[in-house]
């Protein structure tokens, strides 16, 4: 097998998986879950959950689009968009519990959040639970060495003060692309 | 990365006097004595390959000291360094629970003991034990956490300068472990480490000469420390 048709199916491999298949639990820690599940609504332009702050919990979602983004000083990456049906921050609800980037919504649109409290009794109630959502973060993970690699030394540029792209930048979007997703 | 070298490596890991270091090794002494009962401990050379990009993912790799270079090769077949391992650390973990082939190459850049873990013995041994998958969830979150990192260093950092700084702050705070000496084993040439930050050997090699002559590091054979670690921060700025 070839360098890319190897790449390609270990691409294949590590797909996420759909959230009905992943959140599947017996009526107790589904109760528990449910019962817990709080809906927010969101305007465009609006941001969901910044970089570094703490995780309220795992963020599932339900309609629009949303961006992706992490930031230092001046400086902004756009990792990747999230669409309905993604499930988010699974890093920070199994990890250290604090934000990796911050979301924004691109479009009016809605997430479900998943109390970390709910998560962690629901993993006490049924322990595979847990293990399902380790694979998933397994897989992003596989994912995310890819794209890595694909994409090693992206051209940052920089944003003047007053939001204009700094010389050496070119195009109308001063973010650039790592695909990090 | 953080590198050390014990004067009598762990023979087990009940007796470990580190473990309590370590994120993946820490458990309750129930789990502790189940996973000193499965796998075994294995030494191995510099330039040992414990595995390699592609091979199918047989078992999870816990690192006890010494340290291993992780790295994969981009679509050009370029090989690029994406971390340093040092004790504590897990590899093969992703590819393991992900039930796919390794995605990266592990080397040892200098004599290392690792505990071996076959893969179904690892998987039953988290599904026994709520802590051992709670420290798993946090490797896995850790090594994306890395990867993350590694991604925002290159690409947010201006200059090489920073990204540099940056690179040798990380792998100094690693190993100084919160003690107040940042000091480390520098196991890689500068080559590898302009691989890893993303620049040129001769500008490392420049910007380390000069970091060296401001006296902002020290350099002895393989060990560096930082002696102006506010100097190094201020230039990731």
């Amino acid at each position: 097998m070839t360098q890319p048709e190897a790449r390609f199916g270990r691409m294949a491999a590590v797909q996420a998986h759909p959230l009905a298949e992943l959140m599947q639990c017996p009526p107790g820690a589904a109760g528990l879950l449910n019962g817990a599940a709080q809906c927010i609504c969101v305007d465009a332009g609006e941001t969901v959950f910044r970089q570094s702050a703490v995780c309220r919990g795992l963020y599932v979602v339900v309609s629009g689009q949303f961006l992706r983004r992490t930031e230092r000083l001046d400086t902004r990456l756009t990792l990747g968009l999230a669409r309905a049906g993604d499930l988010l921050e699974l890093a920070a609800v199994l990890g250290d519990g604090t934000h990796t980037y911050t979301l924004i919504a691109q479009t009016t649109g809605s997430v479900l959040i998943l109390p970390l409290q709910a998560l962690n009794q629901a993993f006490e109630v049924y322990p595979p639970l847990r293990m399902r959502l380790l694979e998933e973060l397994a897989r992003e993970v596989s994912r995310s060495y890819d794209a890595s690699c694909q994409n090693r030394i992206p051209k940052a540029r920089r944003r003047s003060s007053d939001g204009r792209a700094a010389q050496g930048g070119g195009s109308a979007s001063a973010d650039l692309s790592a695909s990090l997703t | 990365m953080a590198s050390f070298h014990p004067h009598h490596p762990p023979e087990d890991c009940i007796n470990c006097e580190h473990r309590h270091l370590r994120v993946f090794c820490n458990l309750t002494p129930e789990a502790l004595r189940d996973y000193d009962g499965i796998g075994i401990m294995m030494s191995h050379a510099r330039g040992a390959k414990l595995f390699s990009e592609g091979d199918a993912a047989r078992n999870v790799f816990v690192i006890c000291y010494g340290q291993v270079k992780i790295s994969s090769t981009s679509r050009d077949g370029k090989t690029m360094i994406l971390k340093i391992a040092g004790p504590g650390d897990v590899m093969g973990l992703s590819a393991v629970l992900a039930n796919v082939p390794h995605e990266v190459t592990a080397e040892a850049i200098e004599p290392c003991q690792v505990k071996t873990v076959r893969k179904q013995e690892f998987v039953d041994f988290l599904g026994r034990h709520g802590i051992a998958s709670m420290h798993a969830a946090q490797s896995l979150s850790g090594e994306y956490l890395t990867v993350f990192h590694d991604a925002k260093r290159l690409a947010l950092s201006g200059s090489a300068a920073g990204r540099l700084a940056r690179l040798l702050l990380d792998w100094g705070h690693a190993a100084a472990n919160g003690k107040p000496e940042i000091r480390f084993t520098m196991a890689l040439t500068h080559e590898e480490i302009a691989n890893m930050a993303g620049t040129s050997r001769e500008t490392v090699t420049r910007l380390l000469n000069q970091f060296r002559r401001d006296q902002w590091i020290t350099i002895k054979g393989s060990s560096m420390t930082i002696a102006k670690p506010e100097q190094l921060e201020r230039l990731t700025a």
